[in-house]
Order: structure tokens, then C-alpha cells, then sequence
């Protein structure tokens, strides 16, 4: 199979945008996820609405709010060009940037998802034991909740490669500036465009069905103790 | 000075109310109750995953909480082990790893040897395996190990013989009196069964509804009727110690204080001291020592408190130790029983159910 250097392009730009939204989302997820699922606090609701937003509002419509908010006449996106030399709208980080936001509720979900099945009562153990909180957190919370890290990070790379709302109004103005959902779209359209669509289909079933193995494998491994 | 100092006030959302005082002086304490007396909640604001509204807890020297001076000591600074009546093991770690997981803390006491845990609780051979693999036993063993060697100057134990059937029960409760004895740290645990209380504890918090209604030694403490609930239930049951046992010719037998009880076969090795159950039901009174009956064990004593209780009678006989009889009021009357009075104990040897 033959890919031209479009092709190409956005292929790579499709397997970093994914794996780079997983590395930056899960500090932040991982965090949220544990105080939702541990925690209960006065406006707890409102920051779930807020998680939640990106999952109901219709993706080019947040497309849209983020080219707003990071346009380079607009303070933030501005500010971020001016002080670090990133360029978000239009460029690379604004496919990250819109994957990232589009995918992170469903990354939280299942991370809180991942905690709220690990007993407290386990936590509660390793602190009688002498475990202060951080010891706590990474050697028991954050291992046991392990499927549910694993299941948030798959969900969300899959869902950056599969991002194309947000995406077509925040970042696709360019050529080189493609992902592979973006690209089929702008071949749709061309006299010979339907037929050279497949072999960037076949890449996409291929990514996706690769990340599912991947967790299978990762679930696996760590659940071969646990039941046995 | 006592070693662990206990007076807290807590109210739950559900409004019940613990509010217990208490001083542990002994080696093994017990708090002893019916379900839902707040006991493993008293564990809780001892270990200090449960931090009461009102609490002053003094272990040793040093103040575990002292809410009036604002002092509430995380639980992983307090050097208070715990063994959970379900085990908490960590699922993701080896046996190996769950034992030694607590071990990095340094208490002011000599350190606890990881081998000799696993010599005196028999964890040989189990330290590659995992938690969901273990039997009930084998679990118990490593939660009390893990507990162990974090260096305690005090161990909690939540129920810790529930969970298991008779005959582990005993075996279970020979390792805890092993531990005790090698380590001689001061435990206090919960526990609803009244044989375990007496054959551990040197000392007894009766608990009812978050209060102490009881406190003493066990015989002592045990014997009350009102806070065992008693009014509400089959009565007092009883538990007694027998020394001395071992096979006499064809007849199994034990010193009953002074007195001579036979015993019902008794299977393997027994257990020095032995206990034996029966119900107070099984014990008939007599004025005299009457000869040529089938009832082997004929035990003298002297009546002591005597109870009306759901429709009977239990009177409690001091044979040396404690022993509960029921008889019907009738008899009471014909007899002229009163406190004081001379009778004969007869026990037929089949009603014993012997105890470890």
C-alpha cells in the first residue's frame, strides 16, 4: 500500500495527537477522577457539569467556543503566543487542544469509575499500617484502580483519533495541519476521492483495534493475581 | 499507669451515640456486646480512622486524641496495628508483600522479626501466594502478621474468630494466645462470643447501645445478667475451666477446682486449660449427695445470686467458678434454694461439649 505525503501526514498527526492527549489528560484525570469518586465537597455538582460539558454540547459548537478562546486576537490565545510562542488555533496544538477537551470526560468517567471500586476500607488499612496519603495513594488506590486508568486512557486516545467537530473549527485550515478523520473528509469530495479513502480507513480500524489489545493485554496482566 | 486511657463521646448521623470511658490495664482486653453496640467503633477512634466529636484517648504516654486541646493523630502516626474482622488484605500483593507492607515503621519497642511471625503463625510456604487464593484461616493469619510487624504498641482486633467455624475458631485463638505470649503486646479486641472473652481476655468492657454497661474482670463482668440481654434471650450459658485433663482408663477426666469432672471423649490432644459448655438446662440441683444414679458428675458448691428470667429460674452455683442452673420456681420453693444454701451439681457427662 502506497500512502502519499498527505497521507502520511495525517496519519502520524493522528498517532500523536492521540497518544500526546493521553500523556496530558491523565495527570489532571487521574486527580479529578480520585476526588469524584473519594471526595464530597460543597459544589461538587458543578464541577461534574463542568467535566460533563464537552460530552453534550455539540462538538462544533465547543470547536467554535475554543478557537474563541484561543484565537490569536483573544486574550488567552494571545497571551500564549506572545509569552510561549504557542500558536494553538490553526496549528498542531490546536489539534491537541480540541482532542484533549472533546475526550477528557470520558478519560474522568472511567478513572472515577476505577476508584470509586477500590474499597476505602483497604486505604483505611494501609494508613493503620503507617502508610501516609501519598504511600497510600500509589501503592494501593492508584494499583487497584489500575483497569479503570487503563480503560480511561484507551477511551480517550480512541476518541482523539475519531475527533472531528471541534477539531474542523479550531485547527483544520491547513494542509499540513490534518488528522486522518480530517483528511477523509477534504478526499470526499474530490473526483477520485471515494476510492483513495480505504487505505486511510484501514489505518483507522488498524489504530483503533490496536489500543483495545492493548488494554486487554494491560487488564490482563494485572488481573492474573487477583483472581487467582 | 494504665496502658490505654478511653473516654469518647460520638454521635452518628443515624443518632446513635457512642459514649464510652474505659482504662486497658491488663495484657488482653475485651469489649464484648451483642451487634450494633458500637464496638468496632470504639476501634475506629482508636486506630483513628474514625475521629470522634468528643475524645480524649491516651496510649501509654502519649495523647492518640485530645479534642479539647485540638490533638488528633493521623492513623498511620499512631503505632496502633489493626486486624480487620474482613481482612483488608491488598489484593495486588503477595502474601510476602502485604506482611512486610507496614514493617518500614520504627516504634519505640525492639523490632518484630519478619521470620518469627512467620514461624509463630505458620505462614511458611504462603509468602509467594496471593490474598484471593488463601483460605479464611490463612487469611486471618496474615492480617494479624501484617499487623504484627508494623511494630504495635497496641493491637486492635475487629471479631477476630466471627468469621470462622468451630474448629478453626480454636486454632485461630491458639495462635493469638501464641502471639501474645511471644510479643507481649497489649491487644484489645471485639467479640460477641463469651467462650473466647473468658478463655483470652483478662479484662472485660460489656458494651450495649455505645454504653459501657459492665467492666471488670470476665467471670465478673460476664455474670451480670442485664447487659448479655439475657431478659431477651436463652439465658446465661456456661463455660467452664478444666485443668488437668487426660484420659484415666477408659474415662476421660479434669479437675474442676478441686472437684473431679468427667469428661466426654475427648478427640486429638487437649488444650491446657480445656473449657467445657453445657446449658444451664443440663444441670440438676440437689439438697443431697444422692448415690446410684446414672449421672457421673456429681459437683458440690454453694448458691449464690439467683435470677428470674423468661419464665425460669437460673441460679448461680459457686463451684469454684460460676455455674448456672435452671430450675423451674416450684422447685425453687420446695427446695428452700436461697442464697447461701448447700447443693450437688449433677451433670451428665454426655451434656459437656468440650472446648479445645
Amino acid at each position: 500500500m502506497e500512502f502519499s505525503a498527505a497521507e502520511w501526514s495525517a496519519i502520524h498527526n493522528s498517532l500523536r495527537v492521540g497518544l500526546l492527549v493521553v500523556l496530558v489528560s491523565l495527570p489532571p484525570g487521574v486527580c479529578l477522577g480520585y476526588v469524584l469518586a473519594r471526595h464530597r465537597f460543597p459544589g461538587k455538582w458543578l464541577l461534574e457539569v463542568a467535566v460533563n460539558l464537552a460530552l453534550v454540547v455539540p462538538p462544533v459548537v465547543t470547536g467554535y467556543l475554543l478557537l474563541q478562546v484561543f484565537k490569536p486576537a483573544a486574550p488567552v490565545g494571545g497571551f500564549l503566543g506572545r509569552a510561549l510562542g504557542l500558536k494553538v488555533a490553526f496549528e498542531f496544538p490546536g489539534l491537541v487542544v480540541a482532542a484533549a477537551v472533546m475526550s477528557f470526560p470520558l478519560m474522568v468517567r472511567a478513572i472515577r469509575l476505577g476508584f470509586q471500586s477500590v474499597d476505602p476500607n483497604l486505604e483505611t488499612a494501609a494508613r493503620t499500617l503507617g502508610a501516609g496519603w501519598w504511600r497510600t495513594f500509589f501503592t494501593v488506590s492508584l494499583p487497584l484502580a489500575r483497569n479503570g486508568v487503563i480503560a480511561g486512557s484507551v477511551l480517550a486516545y480512541a476518541r482523539s483519533l475519531g475527533e472531528f467537530g471541534a477539531t474542523v473549527m479550531l485547527a483544520s485550515q491547513r494542509e499540513g495541519n490534518r488528522t486522518i478523520p480530517l483528511l477523509v473528509y477534504a478526499l470526499k469530495d474530490r473526483p477520485d476521492g471515494l476510492a483513495s479513502i480505504w487505505p486511510l480507513v484501514a489505518v483507522s480500524l488498524l489504530l483503533a483495534a490496536g489500543a483495545l489489545v492493548a488494554s486487554e493485554v494491560l487488564e490482563r496482566k494485572g488481573l492474573r493475581h487477583e483472581s487467582a | 499507669m494504665s496502658r490505654l486511657d478511653f473516654n469518647c463521646r460520638h454521635r452518628f448521623p443515624s443518632g446513635f451515640e457512642v459514649d464510652l470511658a474505659f482504662e486497658a490495664t491488663g495484657l488482653v482486653t475485651a469489649l464484648f456486646g451483642p451487634s450494633g453496640s458500637g464496638k468496632t467503633s470504639v476501634l475506629g477512634m482508636i486506630a483513628g480512622w474514625l475521629r470522634p466529636q468528643f475524645g480524649r484517648i491516651r496510649l501509654g504516654s502519649r495523647w492518640l486524641d485530645d479534642s479539647p486541646a485540638g490533638i488528633h493523630l493521623p492513623a498511620e502516626r499512631r503505632q496502633v496495628g489493626m486486624v480487620f474482622q474482613d481482612h483488608w488484605l491488598f489484593p495486588h500483593m503477595s502474601v510476602g508483600d502485604n506482611l512486610g507492607y507496614g514493617q518500614r515503621r520504627r516504634g519505640s519497642r525492639p523490632p518484630i522479626r519478619f521470620e518469627r511471625v512467620v514461624e509463630v503463625l505458620e505462614l511458611e510456604g504462603l509468602s509467594s501466594r496471593y490474598p484471593g487464593s488463601l483460605s479464611g484461616g490463612e487469611r486471618q493469619r496474615v492480617a494479624l502478621g501484617r499487623a504484627l510487624l508494623s511494630n504495635p504498641e497496641l493491637l486492635l482486633m475487629d471479631e477476630p474468630l466471627a468469621a470462622l467455624d468451630e474448629p478453626l475458631k480454636l486454632r485461630v485463638l491458639s495462635y493469638l494466645e501464641r502471639v501474645v505470649a511471644e510479643w507481649n503486646i497489649p491487644t484489645l479486641f471485639v467479640s460477641h462470643g463469651q467462650a473466647e472473652v473468658r478463655r483470652f481476655a483478662q479484662q472485660v468492657v460489656v458494651m450495649e447501645k455505645g454504653r459501657a454497661v459492665a467492666k471488670g474482670a470476665p467471670e465478673e463482668a460476664l455474670g451480670q445478667p442485664t447487659p448479655l440481654g439475657w431478659t431477651h434471650s436463652a439465658g446465661p450459658v456456661n463455660l467452664l475451666r478444666i485443668d488437668g485433663a487426660a484420659r484415666r482408663g477408659d474415662q476421660w477426666s479434669g479437675r474442676l477446682g478441686g472437684q473431679e469432672l468427667k469428661l466426654p471423649e475427648v478427640h486429638g490432644a487437649p488444650s491446657h486449660p480445656l473449657f467445657v459448655r453445657f446449658r444451664p438446662s443440663d444441670v440438676t440441683l440437689s439438697l443431697e449427695d444422692v448415690q446410684g444414679l446414672s449421672t457421673r458428675n456429681h459437683v458440690r458448691g454453694v448458691v449464690g445470686r439467683m435470677l428470674e428470667l423468661a419464665g425460669g429460674f437460673f441460679v448461680a452455683v459457686d463451684v469454684g467458678q460460676i455455674l448456672w442452673a435452671e430450675v423451674t420456681p416450684a422447685a425453687v420453693r420446695d427446695l428452700g434454694l436461697q442464697p447461701g444454701s448447700q447443693v450437688t451439681c449433677l451433670i451428665k457427662t454426655r451434656s459437656l461439649e468440650v472446648l479445645g
